[in-house]
């Protein structure tokens, strides 16, 4: 019990933290609002948006995860807090947990602000009755990107080239959840109805492989996350 | 001197089986719908599972490093994979050609190619990450976690054309090869003695850079010794 509490503990000394001066959050709103300004000017047309827009949204989403993981452990490096981290008497995963758990939060803060708004810019459409679904979607996906990014986050902030090296090696690796995710957003967003047998069996295959990747990569992450900060 | 010798060999082995597989590549029938053009499969074969195996041995050697604290694994990685990126860039060329004239289009971005691509490109991010740790404490620790997360791409890249309906052939299936429809006897010689002499050449070069990498090692603590 007291490993949660400690998670806990740390997840909220991040949020307090953020909360203080609120760059992430508001860097990663902003730029997420831009990248969709930007498809406007580069894709042109809203018939030719409509086709693509669960892509267009899954790209803004990326980035601005990227923006925000770039981040989760600048500070602790800068002001050498890792070390105070790695005094205390917890063990070392529950930090991975805790800036895993808030950077999740933080995604998710962003995306509730930008999807109503990428809603009313591109799809114009109501899926309210299915709501609920894109949030499982979210989630899914956000769990994935979260515990794959702060692994890689930690690992980049050790290099010479420090925030140019976490694009490099987070984007192949999440390929997948890229993939499940905008397939399965894209049946969401295009089914009228939501009772048909075929559309089960289609979204089912891509949110198991949003649970199987989240799964596989958590227990990665919590298994190799000491060895990547140790000095 | 045992190693040396025992790499020579290794060498020339290798050498005399890729003229071998040559050879027989040559002999082997035409095929009935492909003709001359099927002859690169020979070589599109092997350079598609050297790689697999290359970075399952970075997997396999980056989990003993963490577990052994022994520098050995981590430069059999590191070699291991700089080999494997290469021989994948073999595959993805050879690839494209095979590509245009069977399907018309130099590429398609269908899973099994796509996947060969992703795990290219993972693969070149862990290069650009062993060269962007200075630290020669910490790289070996940094480099083989990433080794670890980045072998996700094998697995997925191998079974892409089992999972989903794809333009790539598969060819290789147990059923298939029981029946014996996978391949005509005559092209399964060229094939196996192009796989083999292939693996040999991996194993070749492996011996070789990490012999490199030691020699390297040993010059810059020499150099460090004179205060150069």
């Amino acid at each position: 019990m007291s490993y949660l509490r400690h998670i806990m503990a740390l997840v909220q000394k991040d949020i307090i933290a953020e909360l203080r001066t609120k760059e992430m959050l508001n860097s990663m709103l902003i730029f997420a609002l831009l990248t969709m300004v930007m498809f406007n000017f580069a894709f042109g047309s809203s018939s030719a948006m409509k086709a693509v827009s669960s892509g267009l949204l899954w790209i803004a989403f990326l980035f601005a995860s990227l923006l925000g993981l770039n981040r989760i452990f600048v500070h602790e490096k800068d002001e050498n807090c890792l070390d105070g981290l790695m005094l205390c008497p917890i063990d070392r995963s529950a930090i991975y947990f805790s800036k895993a758990i808030s950077s999740f939060i933080f995604l998710s803060l962003v995306e509730i602000i930008a999807l109503p708004i990428f809603t009313i810019f591109f799809i114009q459409e109501s899926f309210l009755s299915h709501l609920w679904l894109l949030i499982i979607i979210l989630v899914l996906s956000n769990i994935g990107l979260s515990v794959v990014g702060t692994l890689l986050s930690a690992i980049s902030i050790n290099t010479k080239a420090r925030d140019l090296m976490l694009p490099i090696l987070f984007l192949p690796v999440i390929v997948p959840i890229l993939v499940a995710a905008v397939k399965s957003t894209e049946l969401v967003l295009s089914v009228s109805s939501i009772d048909t047998q075929q559309f089960w069996i289609d979204i089912t295959v891509w949110l198991r492989t949003l649970a199987i990747y989240d799964i596989i990569f958590a227990l990665v992450g919590f298994l190799t996350f000491e060895y990547v900060i140790e000095e | 001197m045992k190693d040396r010798v025992t790499r020579r060999l290794l060498g020339m082995a290798s050498f005399i089986g890729i003229f071998i597989s040559l050879y027989t590549v040559f002999r082997a029938p035409l095929d009935k719908n492909l003709g001359i053009v099927q002859k690169i499969f020979y070589i599109h074969f092997p350079v598609a599972i050297v790689p697999y195996f290359a970075f399952f041995v970075v997997f396999v050697c980056s989990i003993l490093y963490l577990k052994t604290r022994d520098r050995k694994w981590d430069k059999i990685a590191y070699a291991s994979a700089e080999i494997g990126l290469v021989i994948d860039t073999a595959l993805l060329v050879t690839g494209t050609i095979f590509n245009k004239p069977t399907w018309g289009v130099w590429w398609v971005w269908e899973p099994r190619i796509t996947t060969s691509l992703i795990m290219w490109l993972l693969y070149a991010g862990y290069l650009m990450l062993h060269f962007s740790v200075g630290d020669i404490e910490r790289r070996p620790r940094l480099t083989a976690v990433f080794g670890i997360v980045a072998f996700i791409s094998v697995p997925i890249s191998f079974m892409s054309i089992r999972w989903w309906r794809t333009a790539h052939p598969l060819i290789f299936t147990p059923a298939k090869i029981a029946l014996g429809e996978a391949l005509d006897m005559q092209m399964w010689i060229p094939t196996l003695i192009f796989l083999a002499s292939m693996t040999l050449f991996y194993v070749y070069l492996l011996g070789q850079r990490v012999n490199m990498i030691n020699l390297q090692e040993e010059i810059q603590d020499l150099k460090d010794e004179i205060g150069g």
